[in-house]
């Protein structure tokens, strides 16, 4: 321990230091009230998220995952590892030494490195991936911290001490149990401390391991990528508050005891009421939300589960609760935020029931085997659905998709920024026009980049030929070398809706939500052409539930579910209907061009989808990013 | 007292096959052709030809070191004197402190990032701070520096923690033996504290760097996708290019030159302990 210093130059760094670690906390406490939408821009005071919060069965279990993985994996692997280390310490040096060496492979590798072996060993050694895999990694990351910090106590013992209690006549149970566990105390609770640091706020490892749909807080986050979602604040802001009282008690309670041993009986029991009355809510509030997934059995798909794997923000604030009301079964979310990672998933033998994937992915799906046809004569909604919709090219008889949302990529611009001549004149190659350097978003999609690209130069962006490939990816160097382009993700959306920048490539969808926000600003398609998409709802060859699968394709097709998908996720319904009702007078997207995408230029194309092409396009696109890195 | 050795048996076997097996796995992905069926194999060394005739990605794999390496020391510039003060404080006061720290950690890391992001953005509250100072104009996101930022928030705390235990740990009768043997403070830190809390900071080091060279999601968030990192270019192959056998050379590469790193650092440490115990 060293002396006492109080030199004001410490206190200062030490509140720099707090200032430092709490501004973002603080700032999300702040945000978890805000009114809108935005995670950048407060308007007005209001506990809408924290309501979100409570009815998104999906964010408590979430909560759930991320804590009793946490706890287990604590649990465990403390055990696991003390006893080891004990034992350990006790074998040859050679095993010993060997033993060290291989505990230091979690702890000296990129933590990508150790969450890549874990998922090649889960997926070689064909283990489902969910709830165990995630558990079995965070006890395998864990033991070695564990371990590490229990090493130092036992080497600091006497190594007889053990051998003088069994000559006392303990038993070798009693002589670790009495005499060798209490002298390495601090340490295992600094064990245990870490790990469970570790696995709560664990992202990389989880995120690779996962799967069935189970998620902790740091993926539901991640995979949020279509709009996150402000009652992530809400969640944070609960768990600080739980975490403060949880420690005060902890922290508090050996201080006052101390203090008034005197008055033992009366304090004592003073502290164990609170105690008891946290461990009371959080038993409560575990059993409240695993409680959630049982249901009424006189329903007719009572005890079944849904598995559905949709991109992230994609569904309606009531659609699945209601869905589960009406069949009694249960829905499992997973989230994706590309069509090739949920492609890697299907293809890797990931059982789902319903996919949401995109036109050109579902002609890749469909020639690999890996949908199952439709049996239309379950289906009855096939007719309520837009003509635009029906029979694209991916799937011409829609044998084997129904439409989820559909819509156009285009340009979001800011009126009093961009002149709409300037927009009609050069079409995509604005994105050139040194004019707006630095002020542009370009969009983190390699497909909808070299649309864009393709677009701009005059051909068609299905193209198959090299030379056209290479002519775009000339022009997106060009585009990320001249114009100091951002390229988000969708942030963009936010960023749009706050006018930040004066224009980026959107998907109409997420223009007509930024339209709503902000009336100053405008969406356009050029004339040269754009990429008319669809995400539509399939059934994987290898679905456990196919029909109860078609009951939610009714569903989610049907008047009610397509109107509170559309109006909550601001994209596109394919639902005639709620279409016109949405974007009519009085409709939330009354107005708004974006909400309705263009269906009479020729230009306008569907993806198709080639597997050499899309090969070139992602390496190049890799490259395009390489290249922006150089550039800045 | 041996029987108790008996103890570590199944922890090995677990280790050989969580610890281990993994290993051996990415490295027999590594050097197999494309497709993953380990039952058809052939083994080929274009995935390694691939990485290392690239320029760009030896760019993206230097850069990688280059901002861990940043990220590393400013940490411990930062990390050094606060785990410092920390230890020379009140008792009471430094465990406050300490769980001070630790707090955050338990507030998910990517909610956290997020918040800076709005911080952070164009017209967020540090920019007007900025902007009150007469530095309006400075853009902020999506910069190197936002990316720094974000890893030296996020890994700080395992700097000050393991530096902070390494000093609490020391004896204070050291330093006064120094003082009494007429070391001025500064001669007394030079020679005395900052030799004996050296492990800690080399525990913090790899606690710091290793995090830090291989993240992906601080760059994509607070670097914008045209900050494209060796975490990135992982997360792609496997999560959405689907080139796992490149993504395993790249991930192998990775851990070996990490190894190497580690080693050196470690014979740097024992070193200094040899030394001292002269």
């Amino acid at each position: 321990m060293l002396r006492k210093n109080s030199r004001p130059i410490g206190k200062i760094l030490m509140v720099l230091m707090l200032i430092f670690f709490y501004l973002p906390i603080l700032y999300m406490i702040v945000f978890s009230f805000n009114d809108s939408k935005s995670l950048t821009g407060f308007t007005g005071f209001s506990l809408r998220w924290y309501q979100h919060m409570l009815e998104s069965r999906d964010m408590m279990e979430a909560l759930y995952t991320t804590f009793g993985v946490a706890l287990a994996a604590t649990l465990i692997s403390t055990v696991v590892g003390t006893i080891s280390a004990i034992g350990l310490s006790r074998s040859k040096k050679i095993v010993r030494d060997l033993l060290t060496q291989v505990n230091n492979l979690p702890l000296m590798n990129p933590e990508i490195v150790t969450a890549i072996g874990f998922m090649l060993l889960f997926i070689t050694f064909r283990v489902e991936k969910g709830y165990a895999t995630m558990l079995l990694a965070h006890i395998a990351f864990c033991i070695p911290y564990v371990m590490l910090s229990v090493m130092p106590k036992i080497r600091s013992l006497d190594p007889n001490l053990a051998d003088a209690a069994m000559d006392l006549g303990a038993t070798p149970w009693q002589a670790l149990t009495k005499v060798i566990i209490p002298q390495i105390t601090p340490g295992i609770i600094s064990g245990a401390l870490i790990a469970f640091t570790m696995s709560v706020d664990d992202f990389i490892i989880s995120y690779f391991v996962t799967g069935s749909g189970v998620k902790n807080l740091s993926i539901m986050v991640y995979t949020m990528s279509k709009r996150v979602n402000p009652s992530i604040n809400a969640v944070s802001t609960l768990m600080v508050v739980i975490i403060t009282i949880v420690l005060l008690i902890i922290n508090l309670a050996p201080g006052f005891i101390a203090k008034r041993q005197r008055a033992a009986e009366i304090t004592k029991r003073k502290m164990v009421l609170p105690a008891t009355l946290t461990l009371a809510v959080v038993v409560v509030g575990a059993i409240t939300v695993s409680g959630l997934g049982a249901r009424p059995s006189a329903l007719p798909y009572a005890g079944q589960t849904l598995y559905l794997y949709n991109w992230g923000e994609y569904t309606g604030e009531n659609i699945l609760q209601d869905f589960e009301a009406a069949t009694g079964a249960t829905v499992v979310m997973e989230n994706f935020d590309s069509n090739e990672q949920m492609y890697i998933k299907v293809a890797n033998g990931e059982a789902y029931d319903i996919l949401v994937p995109s036109d050109y992915m579902i002609q890749r799906l469909i020639s690999e085997g890996l949908l199952q046809e439709l049996d239309h004569s379950k289906l009855n909604c096939m007719d309520d659905l837009t003509e635009a919709v029906i029979g694209l090219p991916y799937d011409v008889n829609n044998d084997y998709s129904v439409p989820y949302f559909w819509g156009s990529v285009g340009i979001v611009y800011d009126k009093t920024k961009v002149s709409l001549e300037d927009l009609e004149a050069e079409g995509y190659n604005i994105f050139l026009d040194e004019k707006y350097r630095g002020d542009i978003y370009l969009y983190d999609s390699e497909r909808d980049s070299f649309m864009m690209a393709l677009k701009a130069l005059g051909y068609s962006m299905n193209t198959e030929d090299p030379d056209e490939l290479q002519a775009a990816y000339d022009w997106l160097v060009q585009c990320v070398e001249t114009m100091k382009p951002e390229i988000v993700t969708d942030e963009i959306i936010d960023n749009m809706a706050q006018g930040r920048k004066a224009m980026g490539l959107i998907y109409s969808g997420d223009a007509a939500y930024v339209m709503s926000e902000n009336e100053n600003m405008g969406f356009y398609m050029p004339e040269g052409g754009t990429n008319l998409w669809s995400d539509a709802m399939v059934i994987p060859a290898n679905a456990k539930n196919p029909d109860l699968a078609h009951e939610f394709i009714n569903f989610a097709s049907d008047y009610d579910g397509a109107y509170d998908n559309s109006s909550y996720v601001g994209y596109t319904s394919p639902n005639q209907q709620v279409m016109a009702d949405l974007s009519g007078e009085g409709g939330d997207f009354e107005g708004i061009n974006a909400y309705l995408p263009r269906t009479d230029n020729p230009n306008d194309e569907v993806f198709v989808f080639n597997d050499a092409t899309r090969k070139i396009i992602s390496n190049l696109w890799s490259k395009v990013k390489i290249a922006a890195s150089n550039a800045n | 007292m041996k029987r108790f050795s008996q103890l570590a048996i199944p922890y090995i076997i677990w280790a050989a096959l969580m610890l281990i097996l993994p290993m051996l796995l990415i490295a027999l992905y590594s050097i197999t052709e494309h497709g993953n069926s380990i039952i058809s194999f052939s083994i080929t060394p274009e995935h390694y030809i691939k990485f290392f005739t690239d320029p760009d990605f030896l760019i993206i794999l230097w850069r990688s070191i280059w901002i861990a390496i940043k990220t590393t020391v400013i940490c411990l510039l930062l990390g050094y004197p606060i785990a410092y003060f920390i230890a020379r404080s009140r008792e009471k006061l430094q465990n406050l402190l300490v769980l001070a720290i630790t707090i955050p950690m338990w507030i998910n890391m990517l909610v956290r990032t997020y918040a800076w992001i709005g911080l952070l953005s164009e017209g967020g509250p540090i920019q007007q701070i900025l902007a009150f100072f007469g530095l309006g104009e400075v853009e902020l996101l999506y910069t190197e520096a936002a990316v720094l930022l974000g890893m030296v928030y996020n890994f700080l705390p395992f700097m000050i923690l393991q530096i902070n235990t390494s000093l609490c740990k020391m004896d204070n009768s050291l330093l006064e033996a120094s003082a009494d043997l007429g070391a001025d403070p500064l001669h007394t830190f030079m020679r005395v504290t900052l030799p004996l809390s050296l492990p800690g900071v080399i525990n913090g080091i790899t606690l710091v760097f290793l995090p830090a060279v291989s993240s992906f999601f601080i760059p994509k968030l607070l670097g914008g996708g045209q900050y494209f990192l060796i975490g990135n270019l992982i997360e792609n192959q496997f999560i959405t290019a689907g080139e796992w056998n490149f993504g395993s050379a790249i991930s192998m590469i990775m851990a070996i030159i990490m190894m190497l790193l580690m080693m050196t650092m470690r014979k740097v440490e024992i070193r200094n302990q040899g030394g001292k115990e002269d």
